[in-house]
């Protein structure tokens, strides 16, 4: 099964490296990143390049990037379903389930792409303007350049997990309809609707999308000599996220399976 | 011989609309089976059922033998399928969406080789989204044949073409079915293939398989309905509607066409001959499809009566 989901996923890669529109959301978090410093200036001699890590990450992942996973995923089956294309792929030897999953993957793999910028990106330009020897209190070394570093890649990784989840729902909005418009509307809308509801509701404490910056906590308060513990927070974090994957998936599985694709 | 295909008794229905009821069905390996049937009849839903795309309500389907829903990969990857309307992806070269088709059937094949067989090589650096429908087809049918597939399924394969490039297409499927051994089932509402093309023909009409025959049986001679080549027929045709034993009589320039009722073709020879009136020849009418198809659609219980293949 994983050799035929391999193929698979090697085909939307392709296919995507080969797309225009798929060079537009890297393009617009490495420009957030190129920009941030004119918002939040870096200066040499002190902590101004940790700070401007710890602005510019959170911006461009967890708004930006989280829209840009969002609108990716919700366009990666609805436009296959509308133009019949998907027809095409699922008479080869490849169960639905596991075409379902190659696109997972290709969601994934994009919030990774992001992610990667982002934090390749951010360190690169903090690196070249500012100095990046740990964080200062009152002339004591708090945390290390090492220290530091450690924080943000694992603030980096565990922030994937949100993504993922935000790439798991909106493939399953992308499997229910054959519009692209109607699926990218509907995943933004249904989330924005989620999360105007979710704190009268009491119910935000199992939506993923409330802890988006959870990950990024740790760096952050870092930047100003405060420790903050990992958990409770990114134990929900991550609970909520992959509760999110599994939920989705199985729901678009569900649907793919009902679905007369003629 | 084992089937390559066997329906049984299988039925479609989507929501309260019933697209194919009961159907049981044998395809023989190698044979040309022609699908033919008016619109909504069931004959798209038929191949789609097969592809796996569209799952059967009741009833089971099995390809070389085995379950199609258990080993659909198995079968999938002996399979080749060409759509009324084949979707590719637009912003991709003909070459490149056949070469990730390839990949996704994880078998090493010459592309070139299947689009040459096809006859779009031409079109190889060309984007899929800037082909014409005849090229559209012609490219679906590459990507049919691409994995060399002991199954064709083809609905509608020459929708689109003109006459050259439907003659072309068709002469393709018989040399891939006499040459390879291919197994074909196609859908067509166009007699002519069906006839130049099928061993059988199963007649569809409103989800019911009404007819299922060998198309030589189907197309054999008529011998009640005569050609009679002569000149000055009028007289002859007068004498000939008086006679009980023939049906109906036509006057066409320089012929007459003989409906018999109870008599043979000597018969009526004779007849014309003792009258005097010169003969040239007599010709039985040779069967059409389309008298057949005509036949077996609007007979009363034609959506009722069952007839397996």
């Amino acid at each position: 099964m994983m050799r035929r989901v391999w193929a698979a996923y090697a085909v939307e890669v392709s296919k995507a490296i080969r797309s225009k529109a798929a060079y537009v959301g890297p393009a617009l978090v490495l420009l957030a990143v190129i920009c941030a410093p004119f918002v939040h200036p870096i200066h040499r001699g002190d902590t101004s390049a940790y700070r401007y890590i710890a602005y510019v990450t959170p911006l461009a992942l967890d708004f930006l990037g989280f829209l840009l996973v969002l609108v990716y995923c919700a366009g990666l089956v609805s436009p296959e379903l509308n133009s019949g294309a998907i027809r095409h792929v699922l008479v080869r030897p490849l169960r639905r389930h596991e075409y379902l999953l190659a696109k997972l993957m290709t969601g994934m793999s994009y919030a990774l792409v992001l992610t990667l910028l982002v934090a390749v990106g951010s360190w690169s330009i903090a690196f070249a303007q500012g100095d990046l020897l740990g964080i200062e209190d009152g002339g004591e070394l708090v945390y290390t350049d090492d220290q530091m570093l450690r924080a943000y890649v694992l603030g980096a990784l565990a922030g994937l997990a949100p993504q993922f989840a935000a790439a798991a729902y909106a493939l399953m909005i992308s499997v229910c309809t054959r519009s692209t418009v109607a699926a990218v509307g509907a995943a933004a809308g249904i989330w924005i609707v989620l999360d105007m509801v979710k704190y009268p509701l009491h119910m935000d404490a199992f939506v993923f999308s409330t802890y988006l910056e959870t990950p990024w906590q740790v760096f952050i308060n870092r930047c100003d000599a405060i420790d903050t513990s990992w958990f409770p927070a990114m134990g929900y974090c991550l609970g909520s996220s992959v509760a999110c994957v599994i939920v989705c998936s199985a729901v678009a599985a569900l649907v793919l399976r009902r679905r007369n694709l003629c | 011989m084992a089937s390559c295909i066997t329906f049984s008794e299988v039925s479609k229905h989507y929501g309260s609309v019933m697209a194919l009821r009961g159907l049981s069905l044998a395809v023989q390996p190698g044979e040309v089976l022609g699908l033919l049937g008016p619109n909504g009849a069931g004959k798209s839903t038929t191949l789609y059922l097969l592809t796996g795309l569209v799952r059967s309500s009741s009833g089971a389907i099995s390809v070389f033998g085995k379950d199609l829903r258990k080993h659909f990969v198995e079968i999938a990857a002996r399979m080749g399928v060409l759509f009324e309307r084949p979707a590719f992806h637009d912003g991709l070269s003909v070459r490149r969406n056949l070469k990730l088709q390839a990949r996704l059937a994880r078998v090493d094949v010459n592309v070139d080789r299947a689009l040459a067989l096809a006859g779009v090589s031409e079109q190889a650096a060309v984007k899929a989204g800037a082909l014409s429908q005849g090229m559209r087809q012609r490219v679906g049918l590459a990507q049919a044949m691409l994995t060399e597939p002991e199954l064709l399924l083809l609905d509608e394969p020459t929708s689109g073409l003109d006459v050259e490039a439907s003659q072309e297409i068709l002469g393709l499927i018989r040399r891939l079915n006499r040459e390879a051994g291919v197994t074909v089932v196609f859908s067509s509402h166009l007699m002519h293939e069906v006839e130049a093309l099928c061993d059988r023909v199963a007649i569809l009409n409103r989800g019911v398989l009404v007819r299922c025959e060998r198309t030589d049986k189907l197309l054999s001679y008529d011998q009640r309905q005569v050609e009679v080549l002569m000149e000055g027929g009028e007289s002859a045709a007068k004498r000939l509607s008086e006679q009980r034993w023939v049906e109906s009589v036509e006057v066409r320039p320089g012929r007459l066409l003989v409906r018999l009722r109870d008599a043979s073709s000597h018969q009526l020879n004779s007849f014309l001959v003792n009258a005097g009136h010169p003969v040239s020849g007599l010709i039985p009418r040779r069967r059409t499809l389309q008298d057949y198809f005509l036949k077996a659609i609007n007979e009363p219980d034609a959506a009722g009566e069952r007839d397996e293949g």
